[in-house]
Parts: structure tokens; C-alpha cells; sequence
């Protein structure tokens, strides 16, 4: 579904990822690993258009979509959810959600439809629905980050470090939820820093290290790799 | 108690213009945080495309004022077009130096279309009526109708519709209006479109009871900026109550201090209200 073949990015003279090749299957879970900087996050700005490569392609569905501008991205189907949430503060719970369909804005009655679809696997956004985002907590924001991004009715969802910073019952419910998020059919890549949590949900992953992927395999490989266990999962 | 009555209309007036030209600066202040000193040649560029379609083609005032907003609306989109997107990763400082370099060139494109001289323009609205025992005249009246309406419309495209909230989304999170698709280049358009529109508007409404020539931006820029910085940089309601309090101040001034002076007023206020509140009335973070 996805596939990143030789993909370079830099900024200015600093190169942030080198040559990296990742492949996403159709309803799959992959998960990114790496600590702060390895280039995770810089990898999905890449996908999500908002920084151009500098060599190699980025395909979805066969077509390459390297260069293409984030609105264009979006509206073929793939959509992030960024690391720091990158919700509208000052807005409530119910418009960030509508302004997260911005590309159905035409299809009223898709809209109404996500909406609800959101509220039942977040009840609690539901019960905050005319809240400011910028007032809730750290886990309610997370959700509806990932609620505002369901709203695209994405083929293929990024997700950022969903738990960073998050209380360990909430970020259990977090990879709860994106689990169930997979099994209605959304392809799902992830960036995580929690291994141990990402690795359980998913079918396989890579190892980011200063830019470069220097460990690939199924779950279980890496769950039993040394030097991954060392790095993090600790044990 | 007929002298303050006056006074105070006056003032509503004048803060009238004054928060439509804020409303605009703050507008492109919010999303793109570029100061525009261009905004001021917008300005009086608006009243003199209004003057000539009034003089040249004896078109009526609204007609004429419709012209103006489309007009200065298209330049401004073609200003951000030219000047500031290319500049989009330049570091701030060059935006403020091409805001000032576009502000001479159009004055001094104005002045060498139009010349230097001041001019006066008609309105339909002249005459003069009794207002709850005020004695206005009927343009002073449409000014601050007008000024209310458009607000009222600018509220309502904003928060009703979904390419006013893209205008919000953007101010407010940039990189999270990228990421749910909305195209960015076209709010920035859509953005100066607006603000020039409302400085047409603004001038247009004022013209009559003001003069116009090349310079007659510069005052009133200067002021705007005055009214954002108390407002607090990029909130709208700020641009609103603080383009008021401005305009009361400076009739109230004029009347029992001294007119010689009113025009420093607005500064002191901004020291005096600075002192206070240094992020402004309101503070930021998109609207």
C-alpha cells in the first residue's frame, strides 16, 4: 500500500533521513522505532508532503506521491496525527472534529456520520464536545487528535508517539483503541518510542537510528533481537 | 452634555474606521505574522479608485465602492503573491522591509497617477438630520451602519462558514491545518483578499468626511498598528474594542485637551496601556 524506496530527506545541509526503505501492506499495523531524532517524525513529514525529498520515491497505491502538496496527500487518503497533537486550541471538541473532514466538506452527511462514529470510541470527547481543545487533558487531547484525523476517513493513518507523555492506564487504552481502528480496516503506521506497547499490536517494524534504518523484522524478531531489547525495551 | 454627546458620536466614527482598517491588518497579522505596513497604501489606494470611478465615470458611490474593494482586494492577493510567498522562509525582518518598500511604491505610484494633491470627495449622503437631538450628516451615520454590518458579515463568514474556519484553523495551528488538508496558499490568498477588501471599504466610508491624497495612509496605518499592539497582535475582538477605544479617546482628547494634539493620544495610550498589560487587552493565539 505504502512503500518508500531509497527515501532522502535534509534540511539544509543536514541530512535527517538517508535512504530508507519501508513497506506498508494494506491492513497492516508497522511500527517505527527509534529514540528523539533517529527520524521518525521526519520520515512521516516526507509522507504527509510537508517536507520535499531529496532523493528516492514515496508510492501509495502504485502512484508516487513524493511532492504532491499535504492537501492533496489528505485527500488520497493518508493522514497523520502528529507528534505535540497540532490541535486548533482555541476551538471546541466538535469543530476540531469538522474541520478534520475538511476534505468530505462537501458530503454533509458523512460528516455527521464520522462524528458519531468518533464519539462512540471516544466517549469522553462526546461529553466534552463543546469544551475548547486547548482545555483538556493530555490523554483527551491525544484522542481527539486521533478522532480529528479518523474524521478524513483515512486508507492509511500515521500516528506519531500517541503516548508520549500520556499515564501508562491511558496509553493502554490508546493502542487499545488503535487496534480496534485497524481491525475496521485503516492501515496503520506507527512511530513509537514505547516498544514494548508498539511491537504488541504490530506485525513488524523498523529501527530508526540518526537516519538511517539499522534493524527490520516481524514483531516477534525484534521482540527477541538483543540489541533491540537492550535499546528499548530494557530488559 | 451637547458638546460631549457630539463628541462621543464622533468618536464612534472615527473608531469605526479605524477597526475596519485594524480588522484587516490583524487578519493577515494572525495567519501569516506579517506586519503590513502596506496596508495603510491599501488604504488610500482604496479611497482613490473609488474617487476616479466617482469623477471619471460618474458611477454611483456604492457602485463605485464595490469596484474599490475589488480592486484593492486583487492587489492585496497580488501583493502576497509577489512579495511576501516568495519570502515564506526568509527570516521576519524581511517581510517588514518589503511591507515598507511595497508602502513607498505605491504612494509614490499614487502620487505620480493622481499628483500630490488633496482632494475632496462627494458623497450622495450629505445631507444633514437630527439624530436623538445630534445634528450629523447622513455619511457619518452610514460610516458607523456600515462599519457594524461588515463586522457583523466578517463575524459571521469566520465562524459559520467552512472557509471562514479554515481562515481560524490556520491562525490558530498552521501545521495542524496542513495536516487536515486544508491548502494553505489559498487561505493566505483568501486572507489579504479580505483585508484589502476591508481598507477599501474603510476608505471609502471615510473619504467623504476626510481628504484624499497620496500620504493620507500614513497616519492611519500607524494608528492601526497602535490598535492591534493594545488589542493584543492578531485577536479580532481586540481589533474591534481597541479600533473604539481609540477613536473615543481621540474625539474625547481633541475636544477637552487639545486638538493640536490629538493625534499623539493614540501613543500614549499604547505606553500607558503596555504598562499594564504587556501582551495587550487580549493576547493572542489565533483570534
Amino acid at each position: 500500500m505504502l512503500e518508500l524506496k531509497g527515501l532522502s530527506v535534509a534540511y539544509g545541509s543536514f541530512t535527517a533521513i538517508e535512504s530508507i526503505d519501508v513497506l506498508v501492506q494494506k491492513g497492516e499495523i508497522v511500527v517505527l522505532l527509534g529514540s528523539n531524532g533517529a527520524g521518525k517524525s521526519t520520515t512521516f513529514k516526507a509522507i504527509s508532503g510537508l517536507e520535499k525529498p531529496r532523493q528516492g520515491e514515496i508510492l501509495f497505491e502504485g502512484k508516487s506521491i513524493g511532492g504532491r502538496s499535504p492537501g492533496r496527500i489528505v485527500e488520497s487518503g493518508i493522514v497523520q496525527c502528529a507528534e505535540g497533537r497540532k490541535l486548533f486550541p482555541k476551538m471546541s471538541v466538535s469543530e476540531n472534529l469538522i474541520m478534520g473532514a475538511y476534505v468530505h466538506r462537501k458530503n454533509k452527511k458523512a460528516i455527521k456520520h464520522s462524528i458519531k462514529h468518533v464519539y462512540e470510541l471516544f466517549p469522553i470527547l462526546y461529553e466534552k464536545k463543546e469544551n475548547a481543545a486547548g482545555s483538556l487533558s493530555g490523554g483527551q487531547q491525544q484522542m481527539l487528535a486521533i478522532g480529528r484525523a479518523l474524521m478524513a476517513k483515512p486508507k492509511l493513518m500515521l500516528l506519531d508517539e500517541p503516548s508520549i507523555g500520556l499515564a501508562p492506564l491511558i496509553v493502554e487504552q490508546m493502542f487499545e483503541v488503535i487496534q480496534q481502528i485497524n481491525e475496521e480496516g485503516t492501515t496503520i503506521l506507527l512511530a513509537e518510542q514505547n516498544a514494548n506497547a508498539a511491537l504488541g499490536i504490530a506485525s513488524k517494524g523498523y529501527v530508526f537510528e540518526s537516519g538511517s534504518i539499522v534493524v527490520q523484522g516481524t514483531s516477534e524478531e525484534l521482540l527477541s533481537d538483543d540489541s533491540v531489547r537492550k535499546a528499548y525495551i530494557g530488559a | 452634555m451637547d458638546i460631549l454627546s457630539q463628541q462621543l458620536f464622533n468618536g464612534l466614527t472615527i473608531g469605526s474606521v479605524y477597526s475596519l482598517v485594524a480588522l484587516g491588518l490583524t487578519l493577515v497579522y494572525g495567519i501569516l505574522h506579517i506586519p503590513n505596513f502596506a496596508h495603510g497604501a491599501m488604504y488610500m489606494l482604496g479611497a482613490y479608485v473609488t474617487l476616479t470611478m466617482m469623477l471619471l465615470w460618474g458611477i454611483h458611490y456604492w457602485l463605485a465602492m464595490a469596484v474599490s474593494v475589488l480592486v484593492v482586494g486583487l492587489l492585496s492577493v497580488l501583493m502576497e503573491r509577489l512579495v511576501f510567498h516568495p519570502l515564506r522562509n526568509a527570516p521576519p525582518i524581511h517581510d517588514k522591509i518589503a511591507a515598507i518598500g511595497i508602502l513607498l511604491f505605491l504612494e509614490a505610484l499614487a502620487q505620480l497617477i493622481w499628483g500630490a494633491d488633496y482632494r475632496s470627495m462627494g458623497t450622495p449622503y450629505g445631507e444633514v438630520i437630527n439624530l436623538f437631538g445630534l445634528t450629523v450628516t447622513m455619511q457619518r451615520v452610514l460610516i458607523n451602519v456600515g462599519a457594524v454590518v461588515v463586522m457583523l458579515l466578517l463575524y459571521l463568514f469566520l465562524k459559520k462558514t467552512m472557509v471562514g474556519s479554515t481562515i481560524i484553523a490556520m491562525a490558530q495551528n498552521r501545521e495542524g491545518a496542513h495536516l487536515v488538508g486544508i491548502n494553505t496558499n489559498k487561505v493566505a490568498m483568501l486572507t489579504f483578499l479580505i483585508s484589502g477588501g476591508l481598507a477599501a471599504i474603510a476608505a471609502s466610508l471615510a473619504a467623504p468626511i476626510n481628504l484624499v491624497f497620496p500620504g493620507m495612509g500614513h497616519l492611519v496605518i500607524l494608528k492601526a498598528f497602535v490598535i492591534i499592539i493594545l488589542g493584543g497582535m492578531g485577536s479580532i475582538p481586540g481589533a474591534i474594542l481597541g479600533g473604539y477605544i481609540l477613536g473615543f479617546s481621540e474625539s474625547l482628547g481633541a475636544t477637552y485637551l487639545s486638538n493640536d494634539y490629538k493625534d499623539i493620544i493614540a501613543f500614549l495610550l499604547l505606553v500607558i496601556i503596555l504598562s499594564f498589560r504587556p501582551k495587550g487587552l487580549f493576547a493572542r493565539e489565533g483570534f
